[in-house]
């Protein structure tokens, strides 16, 4: 019998993958035994978030980058002690704006995410909604639905996967997506919005701040991502690729040409916001603007990402090389660098302006509508 | 495991055609749709396999006798609200795979539905097969065997129960659709697109086929 399947069809990223924890493609993640592997300790093998590191982890990449990254997160603790040591001063300001740009300091996020959302002013308002809401029954299907979910939740990730650990945050997490879609009737479960949760969890260390926060980006930051029609996302999508159009003319067309459509790309960055996609730095620096900033920043990160790799892009000659580009753009060194990552997505997308973006966002959901 | 070179004929065939299919496959959320491509393209099976967000693609490729079949994957995420965006993956689909969990007869439920979908708005040509997936989990089985296999000849599909996890039937089901799938002689067409339909320079008679060269 002439026919066999082989085993070369799958290509690895092209270069070494920094991150353990994220991938655009559900087939993409490695998640080997680590028994054989001789680079080292237990602690080398999860990172400080949780997430087991695979066997080709780029160790001599992740420590080059941290060597500088730990001084820069040093010096920005020290400007946050110096300006905010109470953090009462916190408040919405051009300077807090500039701060967040530049990186919130861990043991601080929790507290700058709350207060720069505006999670906290709504939680001081109705400080018992989240215990009542989790005395009521979510809808079954609803919560069906979330149940299929909850064990493949960064199942890479010792405090999602590891049943018997008291501290496994697999509860937790059924408990914010029920409440979230008791609080969110026309959302109710999206999936997608479990590894948001999830990674606002394994941030806040609390089930009510990842409500509340959950709730904020829902109700006041979000486009309507996870409402049941999907409108907004397929809306967001196009918008993408309206701005490259605007932006990148060349590589617009250069991928039309290929019959990339915008609305293969980037449904998962949207509605994860980037968790699971990028290195875990990365994500929470992102959301460190989009919290007080708002959704624009999301497209931010998506045009730098394909601003950074245009040549490449430029560079394909069919639809699948593009595809297989895009899969791994988000593991690039370029994007575990989350400080320079950052940089650059206010310096390499140029001036946005929220007025024709907004008219331009409108547009799309016109045409989403129509679809 | 990953040459980069070109398709490797592993029994000495002499060099072929090399065609180029899209395939989509739809199914209930966590049936093991992707559990499937995984174990198809990588050969892993991951128990607590991640929820698929949009949808993922990937590309694997078989040999048939002095032919080459690259698979370009779309796996889609299963949640109902995610049917929306699903057009956009099976359109100009030369093939799907339905998967449905034996144990779970609401999955299969909802297998009819995407099948009879694609026969009213997909590809006219296009290969439909039935997977019953977690084909392993005998003693929890709730569709019987016979009850698909009648339905999926019913309708014209292919049909084979597979287990993502003992890897049973999963090489089988891509080989059966790489089979059954016109592979033209039409040399030099460029590859197909979504949506683009492929008018073969001879008079165009297969309108959506395969891409040989």
């Amino acid at each position: 019998m002439a026919s066999g399947v082989q085993s070369n069809g799958y290509r690895k990223p092209a270069s070494p993958c920094p991150s353990s924890s994220s991938s655009s493609s559900s087939a993409d993640s490695d998640r080997k035994s680590n028994s054989g592997s001789e680079s080292g300790s237990a602690e080398r093998k999860v990172d400080p978030y949780g997430f087991e590191r695979s066997d080709d982890f780029d160790f001599e990449t992740y420590e080059q980058f941290m060597s500088s990254y730990l001084s820069i997160l040093a010096r920005r603790a020290a400007r946050w002690k110096d300006s905010y040591d109470d953090k009462r001063k916190i408040s919405r300001s051009r300077k807090l704006k500039r701060f967040c740009r530049k990186g919130i300091p861990g043991d601080l996020r929790p507290d700058v995410w709350m207060l720069a959302s505006g999670a906290n002013a709504r939680l001081a308002e109705d400080p018992d909604r989240y215990k009542s809401l989790l005395s009521q029954n979510a809808d079954q299907a609803v919560t069906d639905t979330i149940l299929l979910d909850i064990h493949r939740t960064f199942p890479e990730n010792v405090y999602f996967n590891v049943l018997s650990d008291p501290q496994s945050l697999r509860k937790p997490l059924q408990n914010v997506l029920e409440a979230i879609s008791i609080s969110n009737p026309h959302v109710g479960y999206c999936q997608g919005m479990n590894f948001v949760a999830g990674m606002l969890l394994l941030v806040t260390k609390s089930e009510e701040r990842a409500f509340w926060l959950m709730d904020t980006l829902i109700k006041n930051i979000l486009p309507d991502y996870y409402a049941t029609n999907m409108v907004a996302v397929k809306a967001e999508q196009e918008l993408l690729g309206d701005i490259v159009k605007w932006k990148l003319p060349t590589l617009h067309s250069h991928l039309a040409a290929l019959g990339v459509e915008w609305g293969l790309v980037g449904a998962k960055w949207f509605i994860c916001l980037y968790a699971d996609v990028l290195p875990v730095e990365t994500v929470l620096r992102i959301w460190d603007c989009m919290f007080l900033e708002g959704s624009k920043i999301l497209l931010r990160v998506a045009l730098t990402l394909v601003t950074l790799n245009k040549d490449r892009l430029m560079a394909a000659t069919n639809f699948p090389q593009a595809m297989d580009i895009f899969r791994d753009i988000v593991h690039e060194p370029a994007s575990l660098q989350c400080h320079s990552f950052l940089q650059n997505i206010f310096s390499v997308t140029g001036s946005m302006p929220k007025s024709r973006i907004k008219s331009m966002r409108d547009k799309c959901v016109q045409d989403a509508l129509k679809s | 495991m990953a040459s980069r070179g070109g398709p490797q004929r592993p029994n000495g065939a002499s060099q072929g055609k090399i065609c180029q299919f899209k395939l989509v496959l739809l199914g209930e959320s966590a049936v093991g749709k992707s559990s499937l491509v995984l174990r198809f393209v990588k050969g892993q099976f991951h128990e607590y396999q991640e929820s698929t967000i949009g949808a993922a693609f990937l590309t694997q490729t078989v040999c048939l006798d002095d032919t080459t079949v690259k698979f370009e994957i779309w796996d889609t995420a299963g949640q109902e609200r995610y049917h929306s965006l699903a057009p956009m993956y099976y359109r100009g689909a030369q093939a799907a795979i339905v998967v449905y969990d034996i144990t779970n007869p609401d999955t299969f439920g909802r297998a009819k539905t995407w099948v009879k979908e694609l026969q009213r708005q997909a590809s006219p040509n296009i290969v439909i097969a039935l997977a019953g997936n977690k084909a392993d989990l005998a003693s929890k089985r709730m569709v019987e065997y016979d009850e698909a296999q009648a339905y999926a000849e019913e309708n014209s599909l292919l049909f084979m129960e597979t287990s993502a996890k003992t890897a049973m039937n999963v090489n089988d089901i891509f080989l059966a659709i790489a089979k059954k799938l016109p592979k033209s002689e039409t040399s030099g067409t460029p590859q197909p697109r979504q949506g683009v339909r492929l008018n073969n320079e001879q008079g165009g008679q297969q309108s959506e086929g395969g891409c040989c060269k």
